[in-house]
């Protein structure tokens, strides 16, 4: 019997089994474990098993409803995950696909006895072996025992023996904080007094810091190990790191399979992976990390992660060995040769993918959405998200990825170094940043040799060599083209005859290293084009037909290729594809008897898009491939499930820029394209879609257009009598100054170009607007600024629905807690909401009906409001799926991507009335922020989005829900002490409604002066710490005396904000919990009331 | 590399693969300007070309590697004074006929590295195509039962029949189709060779030996003496036998079968048989071996042991198999292939006699099954 004893049904009962989630998304946690958790699901279902999930991440699609699974949308804790055991009676808890939450919540389940007190199992690889891998002391002699080399290492709880041992083993060291996920408290001392600074940083919150000697310049190795519970091991893949020790694996650029090392090192490290998963007694995954010696065999091994990982997700997708369902049925006792490849559906799962292509994976960091924060990588990851680009060779798969994470069409040649210094250049290389791979090859194009760049860079001359190649090509091609006098004017047919003189064999051959259409007008455009004349993106595009139809004649075409794990050993059906000009051959046929639609997914996970359009998309590709449609997708993000095989008929996974999308069009001949469900990097391909004469499914591009013209936009809201803010754009501060007379501060600027920090601010007073106004570029016709009035506690309102032919088919609303002025995707949501009047709600109701109505919208849309007392204006309007479907779909019960699709599909549907007052529960919905990885960013929320993922939890009450879903985003409920400082006079008056709740709570309170003060004089007392003299405000965070922050800005000014940013600093690093708005810190005070209450509850609600 | 500055007007000489179907590939030359033919292959290993092509197994064949980067870590150095324990070298030449790849580097700068693969090839005056589609070329060999081809250059030479014994028997103008002769007179060392100090002496019947075999022998304190294939094996002093791998038709090796048989079997010290080695042994017992349609050539075939399920990645290049139906009474089936149920070892019941499809000795490829090579020492 493959599956364990006592998974077996009991009295004719299906057993449940526990699958932990990871929660919100954070940096170095992302959507990877969405995608592992939903393959496990299936594999378990499969297998006559009930699951249960136990995760707060709404937007995840292992958090969906099923018919063999509940959903708890609650915090991963031992104390509610024993509260669902007791209601649950689960035969067995999965650690494996939830990453480090998940896996440190059940090394805490069974340390503290709760696992065996219920009797709950735990599969897979076993506590003490989870505990080993994990405590880096313990793992190290375990190492040793089996002779493994690992570095030196050497477990310290104090500062004074982090720098002894530093003396020891010599600078520069490594430091590293165990039980910690995304190298956390990572980074590279070179001399005492930065070793002293990190791990002070680092103790406060790991009560264990490593420290390591430093292996700069090694190359960096990862292998991807699967174990069963016989023993039976493989290792699926390999991936090795471009950018070599020292810079944080998540934020490296990844090539898999493995390309600078030979066979000889290839087995070393693929022994020793074995060796270790099998010491370790690993049942399931398990990666292994290394670092290799480039000048001769020696290694060491890095780490080990006994689960699903980033990197697992990653390797899934490079090899298209479905690792995490693979696992899920080793877990339950399955043997790998009793399995299939379910790829092949007829070789055994027993086995090693073979790839005949390359994979290159691309971190992509959202840095300049955080002021104050170091470009710098190191060992402490950075990055939000990543792409990963499949082809045939270094070049294509380098530029394809360029493209796909920066969201556009120009691959390498074009980049921000062209007019940087040597010196800036040299800097870059020597201290990366997420930029160092166009400084390199800004470096080559200048003529620096490969020998200087490997000095600098410590990059395998591998690596380099191609960049070099792309560099030389870009330079021949400018040559060739280049004109004596440069001219005006370029056409179409201009590029056409040009590249027709570059001849078909070498256009091919461009088109093979992976340039685009776009990029090679580009460089022709800056070979021959006056540089006075600047050409809008959509002007280039259009030029860049010369190229497509020329190759369009000329026979050079893309080829379809197939992902098959056997390098077509055997024959397969496999739906994984991808496109390449390195081949002559497609591997499917197009020929169809149904049409198929194509389904744009929403590409790198980055601040502004995350998990959530995943599953708008997932949603729509599954809707039509359960409907028998034939379902398309394209996506390239490796993080994701709409990137599974089986969430469509056919995945592409490819670029979605406008180029590569149209070659998919013009080989699948779809029935339309769908680009409003994966946000707004697919919707802003509508546009350009259209005018190639692709058919859109959904809203017309004429109406997606009215709604994103600022201009058309507010012109129609005027003709319809909506109200809306007033706004200008300015093309002068003259212009600014006049609307300033007319509508006063304070004012939200929209600068259209940033030289650094962040896009939006609000300013309050003259000195702010000039500070803001300083970071933009000059003000022109072409970089206009845009200016609206901002206006002061007002109530933002957010309407979710489905609109067909111009008529609301279902709308549904919700409203934030924090008032306007924080973005709406790092606002705290609730659903229904519970603080509007009726009157506002039939306001909002009439506004949301003529907005469909004038923009004609045939699809879903999000509209935003804010309002004051029962004055509704409109902010903007999205015709598209927004952030908050999945979280208003799961409260309310309507899927509204279903019903999109439905919409989009032609397909008849009713107009649905739902009474929100009906719904039994409520629903939050909450930020999750990384500032404590992000050193040097202030941790406060504004008009520019920052929060990097979400989580959604439902309760009886408001307060119920709000506190879960507030532990779910790491605030935690004080147990030392609260450090306050109120802000605003009107905002401590305020307060005052909440200081009961606060002094209930029962922990010493600190205040800074003014708020003191008035605490005081008001017979609450309060401990004052001050700025600059003893006791300071921060000493109280760093010496631990509390760990809780509520800071409120006194006002949105430059020098408040600066001033206060050093408090939210230092409480961030020390891992205390921080609450900056009014009114989140008022709701979260009056939720505390209900704590107990919460505590002792019975049922929890799932869905 | 850097010397050659424009690399996208280069004009890079073309070659030809042309092929016994009909099919006609273009591609850049690559290696020696030299024409050859070969029976057509693929290997889908995705690391260890230089073992790859120095295998003597792939003699007479035009190796086509389905993965698309080749050359990447260049040739470990080979002329060294340790010029037989050469890493990464499996025997002193290239053994294929030609290459097909898609993309190759053409650099060095792994440490382990002494030269260009390109260079290498030249040196041996072996040709290549670069800038094919090995994907489609793969599926092409996958479907055939038989195919064969040609690599063809502007003004290339002819290849010097005196470089392979086999050879010789074919014209110039011919597809070769290597399994046809007897290829052992081509790999097979022709004079006696020992090596190593160990206490055991194992005496290895090169039918073309890998040199990781005498390695690993070496490293498990044997003393190796090397047999050419057509020596007189009934008077050799030796604790054990290994008959090597090799090219070919098993059954195309003159009436070598017959000698293992007479003066190796019947002795009753330990064997070991690989790859080739395993078929001739299996036919001296007398079991029957076949043709596959085209064989494994990679380093990820699945294997598994009988009765106990141990499963291993093993590395395999051959086309010949052992039926399963035909092996004798008082041996049994030891391994099989979990893809496709064929045999990948035969034991005897009571004798120290066993033999692998696989190669224990991997190199390249992983390392799994290196134990039976501990196996085999410790039975001597």
């Amino acid at each position: 019997m493959p599956i364990l004893n006592f998974l077996l049904p009991k009295d004719a009962k299906k057993q449940k089994v526990i699958l932990l989630g990871s929660g919100a998304l954070s940096i170095g946690q992302a959507g990877e474990f969405d995608y592992s958790g939903s393959q496990a699901v299936k594999a378990l279902e499969e297998e006559g098993l009930e699951v249960i999930i136990i995760n707060p991440n709404i937007a995840s699609v292992q958090t969906n409803r099923g018919l063999n699974k509940k959903v708890y949308l609650y915090p991963i804790t031992p104390f509610w995950v024993e509260k669902i055991i007791k209601i649950e009676k689960p035969a067995a808890i999965i650690s494996s696909f939830g990453g480090q939450t998940s896996l440190n919540c059940v090394i805490e389940l069974g340390k503290k006895g709760i696992l065996n007190k219920y009797n709950v199992k735990v599969l897979g690889t076993q506590v003490d072996a989870l505990e080993m891998s994990e405590d880096r002391e313990l793992f190290a002699q375990k190492m040793k025992l089996i002779n493994v080399p690992i570095a030196e290492s050497h477990a310290v709880s104090t500062v004074d023996e982090a720098l002894k041992t530093a003396e020891k083993i010599g600078y520069p060291v490594i430091t590293r904080s165990a039980f910690a996920l995304g190298g956390l408290g990572s980074g590279l001392a070179r001399t005492a007094t930065e070793l002293k600074k990190l791990t002070q940083a680092a103790l406060m919150s790991s009560p264990q810091v490593l420290i390591e000697k430093s292996l700069h310049g090694w190359k960096e190795i990862e292998y991807e190990v699967m174990r069963d519970k016989t023993g039976n091991t493989i290792t699926i893949c390999n991936m090795e790191n471009f950018d070599p020790m020292g810079i944080h694996t998540g934020d490296s650029i990844v090539i898999a399979p493995c390309q600078t090392i030979n066979n000889i090192e290839n087995n070393m490290l693929r022994d020793t992976a074995i060796k270790i998963a099998q010491s370790l007694g690993i049942v399931g995954e398990c990666n292994v990390q290394y670092a290799l010696n480039p000048k001769d065999y020696s290694f060491y091994v890095i780490e080990i992660n006994a689960r699903l990982s980033r990197s697992s997700a990653l390797a899934s997708k490079a090899t298209g060995y479905p690792i995490a369902y693979i696992a899920a049925k080793i877990v339950i006792g399955f043997d790998l040769l009793e399995l299939k490849n379910p790829v092949t559906g007829t070789t055994s799962a027993f086995y090693e993918p073979s790839l005949d292509y390359v994979t290159l994976k691309v971190p992509r960091w959202d840095l300049n959405k955080f002021s104050g924060v170091s470009k710098n990588l190191g060992t402490q990851m950075k990055s939000v998200g990543e792409v990963m680009a499949i082809g045939r060779n270094f070049c294509e798969v380098v530029q394809k990825a360029l493209r796909m994470v920066n969201e556009n069409e120009d691959g390498i040649t074009v980049n921000v170094f062209k007019n940087a210094s040597d010196e800036v250049l040299e800097k870059e290389l020597l201290s990366p940043t997420n930029l160092r791979i166009f400084a390199i090859y800004e470096t080559f194009k200048r003529g620096k040799t490969l020998e200087y760049v490997y000095e600098k860079t410590k990059i395998d001359y591998w690596f380099l060599s191609h960049i070099l190649y792309l560099a030389n090509v870009e330079t021949e091609l400018l040559d060739f083209f280049k004109l004596k006098v440069k001219r005006d004017n370029v056409t179409v047919q201009e590029i056409y005859d040009s590249y027709k003189l570059v001849t078909k064999d070498k256009l091919q051959r461009l088109k093979s290293r992976g340039f685009s259409d776009f990029q090679l007008t580009k460089v022709y455009l800056s070979a021959c084009l006056n540089s006075k004349v600047k050409l809008t993106i959509k002007e280039i595009r259009s030029l860049s037909f010369g190229v497509r139809e020329l190759r369009k004649k000329l026979g050079i075409l893309p080829v379809v290729k197939q992902i098959d794990t056997t390098s077509s050993e055997y024959p397969t059906k496999s739906n994984y594809l991808y496109l390449t000009y390195d081949g002559i051959h497609s591997d499917v046929s197009t020929k169809k008897n149904e049409k198929s639609i194509i389904t744009l997914g929403s590409g790198s996970y980055r601040i502004g898009s995350s998990l959530e359009f995943d599953w708008c998309s997932v949603m729509t590709s599954s809707y039509f491939k359960n409907k028998k449609n034939d379902s398309v997708i394209i996506n390239c993000n490796p993080e994701t499930v709409s990137t599974d095989y089986s969430a469509s008929d056919r995945l592409y996974f490819e670029e979605l820029s406008f180029e590569r999308v149209l070659d998919i069009v013009d080989i699948e001949d779809p029935k339309g394209v769908i680009a409003c469900m994966g946000g707004q990097n697919p919707n802003n391909l509508i546009q350009p879609l259209s005018e190639a004469k692709v058919n859109i499914l959904g809203h017309s591009q004429k109406s997606v257009d009215k709604a994103e013209d600022r201009e058309k936009f507010s012109a129609m809201l005027d003709e319809l009598g909506i109200d809306q803010p007033e706004w200008i754009s300015a093309i002068s501060l003259a212009d600014i100054e006049k609307f300033i007379k007319k509508v006063g501060f304070p004012v939200l600027i929209r600068p259209s170009f940033v030289l650094s920090g962040t896009l939006m601010n609000v300013a309050n007073d003259q000195e702010s607007l000039d500070y803001y106004l300083s970071l933009t570029k000059d003000i022109s016709t072409d970089f206009p600024v845009v200016i609206s009035k901002f206006i002061l506690d007002a109530k933002e309102i957010e309407c979710d629905g489905i609109a067909k032919d111009g008529e609301v088919i279902l709308s549904l609303i919700s409203e934030h807690i924090e008032n306007a002025g924080v973005h709406s995707g790092d606002a705290t949501m609730v659903f229904p909401a519970q603080k509007i009047y009726i009157h506002t709600v039939n306001i909002i109701r009439d506004i949301v009906r003529k907005i469909v109505k004038g923009l004609n919208l045939n699809g879903p849309f999000n509209i935003q409001f804010i309002a004051k007392d029962n004055d509704v204006k409109v902010i903007e309007c999205n015709a598209r799926a927004s952030r908050s479907f999945p979280f208003i779909s799961k409260v309310s019960g309507v899927n509204l991507a279903e019903l999109a699709c439905k919409v989009m599909n032609s397909e008849k549907v009713k107009k649905i009335l739902i009474d929100e007052s009906e719904i039994h529960h409520v629903g939050v919905k909450a930020s999750m922020f990384s500032f404590q990885r992000l050193d040097g960013a202030d941790p406060v929320v504004g008009v520019e989005m920052a929060s990097t993922g979400e989580v959604g939890c439902l309760g009886e009450k408001f307060n119920h829900a709000f506190l879960l879903s507030m532990e779910s985003t790491q605030i935690k409920r004080p147990k030392k002490g609260i450090l306050l400082s109120t802000g605003r006079e009107r905002d401590k008056v305020k307060f005052m409604e909440v200081i009961n709740s606060l002094y209930k709570l029962a922990v010493p309170i600190y205040a800074t002066k003014g708020s003191a003060k008035y605490l005081g004089s008001r017979g609450y007392e309060a401990s004052i710490v001050h700025w600059n003299r003893s006791p300071r405000a921060i000493d109280v965070i760093t010496e631990g005396k509390v760990d809780f922050v509520i800071n409120i800005n006194k006002n949105l000014s430059v020098d408040e904000l600066h001033n206060n940013s050093e408090i939210r600093k230092v409480a961030v690093k020390c891992g205390c919990s921080i609450l900056t708005n009014l009114e989140k810190v008022i709701a979260y005070l009056k939720a505390c009331d209900s704590y107990e209450e919460l505590q002792n509850i019975e049922n929890c609600i799932s869905l | 590399m850097n010397k050659e500055k424009r690399i996208l007007t280069k004009e890079y000489k073309k070659a030809y693969l042309e092929l016994s179907n009909g099919m006609k590939f273009e591609g850049s030359s690559i290696g020696a300007s030299v024409n050859v033919s070969g029976e057509m292959v693929f290997n889908t290993g995705m690391l260890g070309y230089s073992e790859a092509m120095t295998d003597p197994s792939y003699l007479g064949q035009i190796l086509v590697f389905s993965f698309c980067l080749i050359g990447n870590y260049g040739i470990p150095s080979y002329q060294n004074k340790d010029f037989f324990m050469s890493k990464g070298h499996e025997s002193s030449s290239i053994k294929t006929q030609g290459i097909i790849v898609s993309d190759i580097y053409d650099g060095c700068h792994h440490h382990d590295g002494g030269i260009s693969l390109e260079n290498w090839m030249k040196d041996q005056n072996v040709p290549g195509i670069a800038g094919i589609d090995t994907r489609y070329l793969v599926q092409i060999i996958r479907e055939s039962k038989n195919l064969f081809g040609k690599i063809i250059s502007e003004n290339a030479k002819p290849q010097d029949k005196n470089k392979f014994e086999f050879l010789k028997n074919f014209k110039n103008s011919e597809y070769i189709d290597p399994a046809k002769y007897n290829l052992m007179p081509s790999v097979s060392t022709n004079k006696k060779m020992i090596m190593g100090k160990g206490f055991k002496k194992v005496a290895v019947i090169d039918c073309g030996v890998k040199w990781n075999i005498i390695r690993m022998l070496m490293e498990r304190n044997c003393k190796v003496e090397l047999l050419p294939w057509d020596g007189d094996f009934s008077e050799i002093q030796c604790d054990g036998w290994l008959i090597s791998n090799g090219p070919g038709d098993p059954k195309n090796t003159d009436n070598l079968v017959e000698r293992i048989k007479k003066y190796v079997l019947a002795l009753g010290k330990p064997i070991l048989g690989i790859c080739l080695g395993h078929q001739l042994l299996s036919l001296a017992s007398g079991a029957k071996t076949k043709r596959l349609n085209h064989g494994h050539r990679s380093h990820n075939q699945p294997v598994f042991s009988i009765p106990e399920k141990n499963a291993y990645m093993t590395s395999q290049n051959h086309r010949y198999a052992v039926e399963k139906s035909s092996i004798q009474p008082g041996w049994e089936l030891w391994f099989e292939n979990a893809n496709d149920d064929s045999v990948e070892g035969i034991r005897h019941k009571t004798k120290p006699f066993m033999s692998v499809q696989f190669h224990p000795e991997a190199s390249s490829g992983p390392n799994d099954t290196s134990w039976i090579m501990n196996k085999f020492v410790d039975l001597l």
